[in-house]
């Protein structure tokens, strides 16, 4: 039994935490927002040769992860990132590369993945207009046309749509799911910037009038978007769990220094058992999120089961950890200034994109009912 | 990462199915009604029962690890737990909570004479700690034995006793050394047939009856009868309560969540079944997920544990997680069943025949027996996170 990291990953953790103290923390992003830039190009291309979307990208060109198990190898870089809300759209690029990988032509293959290894692309991914993986939501429609494929329509809440360079669009195509690979910038497609609650992340709509990219920039149908959430779910889970860790280290550092009523307001037991509680949350959202990654990874049969279980717990703890440390900050949790607000709106903002936690509870119960039905206990 | 429990090879075939053969022929048919939790036999004919099951299976060759010397084959440990777990009949009978004790410290008579005896189902054990003035704080306890050449007279009351009412052997904790808290307390082995105690069973808000008070009116205890050394009860006792919390309840809570998908499906509001109610769903699939962490928290757990890297929440977290989980769900499992809900165990229009309704009270044990929520967020905050610790006070 290891249900923990080797040795190869804790390295690859170090390095990526060195980095990201010395060339990226949280207090440069913050700045940056007050700037209005967000995402800063040069360092995610820093980042990417630290091969933060290279793990899902075969080696031929030029991706590779450090184990044989690349989304665990993912969750440990994302937890990382997530600890300083990097405002990267490392799920969006990781899905992307991935299907690429996965379900594209060899020359997809080769035009792609090696910029996106090396960072010179930004690949984001987007779904329907709701921003929901079902088909039933208003969306993006695509038919066969002369050219190839046509797109109209509008996906919302997408993820650095402003400055990526290749787009993964969810689309319906002869009332099927199917996934399009569409250049950015591209003729018929305007792409407008959302104003966010996430003040460290950038997203968008992207709106297709008639636009046309060849017939085989289709990637695939159900099971690129089947394996794209599983992908999501994981790295989300892990920047969340990353962001959890890191503000719960904080809230307990500042709980043991603030003292109000002659006392450390951390010897208060009515504030001892809040935190046991966060500390038991945090614990819940690395196992959670790990074991999603290791199903997904080496194919478990219950790796829907646990997606879906990661989906729906990780992102509701989190909003309940930063809400829960938020307040025992007191007012100064209240303030612009404090990073605490940052991590309330990061895990506001994340709960409901790449599938909703109720979307995964229902998938969750559907799997539940099938599986035991007449298995009464 | 690799987390595969690797597969029972097909050599074991063999042993399963003579396994299998032997429970089919010897698993003992009680009148006791299964029921959730550590329950205890209501009658002594399903005591003997209980007894002639281990004996039997003692004879029989099967060995469980708590009780040997050496661990065994751990494909035959395992085959050993899945097989005779499934038949729902408990395979130890009492609180086996003291062979560890005597196993890391007992002496080398101590060991024959009690752990061997415990596998063939001689010796029924009871856990005598708790006090009516000391639960939670243990370290308080007023239980005194007191030093008479060989031997120790033993005064004093014990409370919330499981198993006492048909035990053979007690695991006592008594004060016997002048030092005050903990390092006053020495771990005893007492023989329950000793003149002057008396055991009174209690009644629980389940209606049966698992615990007992006990009380002590100068009982001879021999020296020879303690644990370690004098003094030395309080590292015995944190010893083997330490392994008893990490083995609260794993797995239990799955049972639950098929408990409420069958009854969801089987119950109907307004003409549609509540299996189609999507805040049913919802809360059904919430419970889910939460079962599945609970296997997930368990496999780090054993990871850190296999790795010499014990955390002080480890345990605390995992009797937390498993008992709120299954108070929650048993209480949701009540309000599905609506109205239905206020019929129990015996009445022909109850759901399951009341097992939920059983299970529900019961849930209530699973958050204060071995100690408290509370108190293992205590544990959690202080140990794990290094805050002050609560104040001592003086009442
Ligand atoms: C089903 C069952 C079986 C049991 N079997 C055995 C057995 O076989 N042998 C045995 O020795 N004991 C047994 N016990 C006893 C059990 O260990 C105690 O009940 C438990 O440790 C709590 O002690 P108490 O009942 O005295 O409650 P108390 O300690 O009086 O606690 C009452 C309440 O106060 C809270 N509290 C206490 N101290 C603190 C604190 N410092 N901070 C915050 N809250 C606090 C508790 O959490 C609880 O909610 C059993 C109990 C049950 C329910």
């Amino acid at each position: 039994m290891n249900f923990d990291f080797d040795d190869d990953q804790q390295l690859l953790r170090e390095s990526v935490r060195r980095f990201l103290d010395e060339r990226y923390p949280l207090s440069v992003t913050r700045e940056a927002l007050e700037a209005d830039v967000v995402l800063d190009r040069e360092l995610w291309r820093r980042g990417a040769e630290l091969g933060w979307t290279a793990m899902l990208i075969p080696e031929q060109h030029e991706g590779g992860s450090i184990t044989s198990q690349p989304l665990v190898d993912l969750v440990v870089l994302a937890e990382e990132l997530g600890r300083t809300l990097n405002p990267g759209p490392l799920v969006s690029t990781n899905v992307v590369a991935d299907a690429i990988a996965r379900f594209g032509l060899d020359e997809q293959r080769s035009t792609w993945l090696p910029r996106i290894a090396r960072g010179e692309v930004i690949a984001t991914w987007s779904l329907s207009a709701e921003g929901t993986p079902d088909l039933e939501a208003p969306g993006v429609d695509a038919v066969v046309s002369e050219g190839g494929v046509t797109l109209n329509g509008t996906a919302r809440y997408v993820h650095e749509a402003v400055g990526a360079e290749l787009v993964l669009a969810t689309v319906r195509l002869d009332g099927k799911a199917a996934c399009v690979l569409v250049p950015l910038p591209h003729d018929g497609v305007r792409v407008r910037r959302h104003t966010g609650l996430d003040l460290t992340r950038r997203f968008g709509e992207i709106t297709f009038t008639g636009a046309t990219v060849p017939a085989d920039s289709v990637l695939g149908g159900a099971e690129v978007l089947e394996r794209a959430i599983s992908v999501a779910t994981v790295i989300k889970s892990a920047e969340a769990t990353g962001a959890a860790e890191i503000l719960f280290e904080r809230t307990v550092d500042y709980l043991r220094d603030r003292v109000q009523f002659g006392r450390t307001i951390g010897s208060y037991q009515a504030i001892k058992h809040r935190l046991a509680d966060l500390l038991i949350e945090v614990e819940a959202m690395r196992t959670a999120t790990y074991y999603a990654a290791l199903a997904v990874d080496e194919g478990f049969e219950d790796a829907a089961e646990a997606v879906a279980t990661a989906g729906s717990y990780v992102p509701e703890a989190f909003a309940h950890l930063t809400g829960e440390s938020l307040q025992l900050h007191g007012g100064i949790g209240f303030t612009w200034e404090h990073d605490v607000h940052l991590f309330v709106r990061r895990s506001k903002s994340d709960e409901p994109l790449f599938g909703e936690p109720s979307w995964h509870r229902e998938n969750l119960f559907e799997m539940l009912d099938a599986a035991t039905l007449g298995e009464s206990a | 990462m690799d987390i595969t429990t690797s597969e029972v090879p097909p050599q074991y075939d063999e042993f399963r199915k003579s396994l299998q053969a032997f429970i089919g022929a010897h698993c003992p048919p009680l009148e006791w009604k299964a029921r959730t939790g550590i329950r205890v036999p209501e009658e002594e004919h399903d005591v003997a029962l209980l007894r002639q099951w281990a004996r039997a299976i003692h004879d029989a060759g099967y060995v469980f690890d708590r009780f040997a010397d050496t661990p065994g084959d751990p494909y035959e440990q395992r085959v050993l737990e899945e097989e005779l777990g499934a038949t729902g009949i408990p395979y130890v009978v009492g609180n086996a909570l003291v062979a560890g004790a005597i196993k890391m410290f007992g002496t080398p008579e101590q060991r024959s004479a009690h752990i061997g005896p415990m596998s063939r189902g001689e010796q029924i054990w009871t856990q005598l700690f708790s006090e009516p003035n000391a639960g939670s704080d243990l370290a308080s306890l007023q239980t005194k034995g007191r030093l008479d050449g060989d031997e120790y007279i033993i005064n004093g009351q014990k409370v919330w006793s499981t198993w006492a009412q048909w035990a053979d052997h007690g695991y006592l904790l008594a004060r016997t050394e002048p030092s005050p808290g903990p390092g006053g307390i020495t771990a005893l082995i007492l023989d329950m047939k000793s003149p002057g105690i008396e055991i009174r069973p209690l009644r629980e808000m389940t209606g049966t009856t698992d615990f007992n008070e006990v009380f002590f009116d100068d009982v001879r205890v021999p020296v020879a009868n303690v644990i370690g050394a004098p003094g030395e009860g309080w590292k015995v006792a944190s010893a083997s309560l330490a392994t008893e919390r990490g083995g609260v309840g794993r797995n239990l809570s799955w049972e639950t969540v098929v408990r409420l998908a069958d009854l969801a499906r089987t119950t109907s509001r307004r003409g549609t079944s509540l299996g189609d109610d999507g805040s049913v769903r919802q809360q059904i699939a919430a419970f889910a997920a939460r079962s599945r962490i609970q296997d997930h928290l368990g496999k780090r757990v054993e990871t850190r544990a296999e790795n010499q890297a014990v955390t002080a929440w480890d345990a605390p977290l995992m009797k937390i997680w498993f008992s709120e989980l299954n108070l929650e769900m048993l209480e949701y499992g009540l309000d599905l069943q609506g109205p239905r809900s206020i019929v129990a165990e015996g009445d022909e229009a109850a759901y399951d025949d009341g097992f939920l309704q059983d299970a529900f009270l019961y849930a209530r044990a699973w958050t204060i027996a071995g100690g408290s929520n509370e108190v293992m967020r205590n544990l959690i905050s202080e140990r794990g996170l290094g805050l002050p610790r609560e104040p001592r006070g003086d009442a």
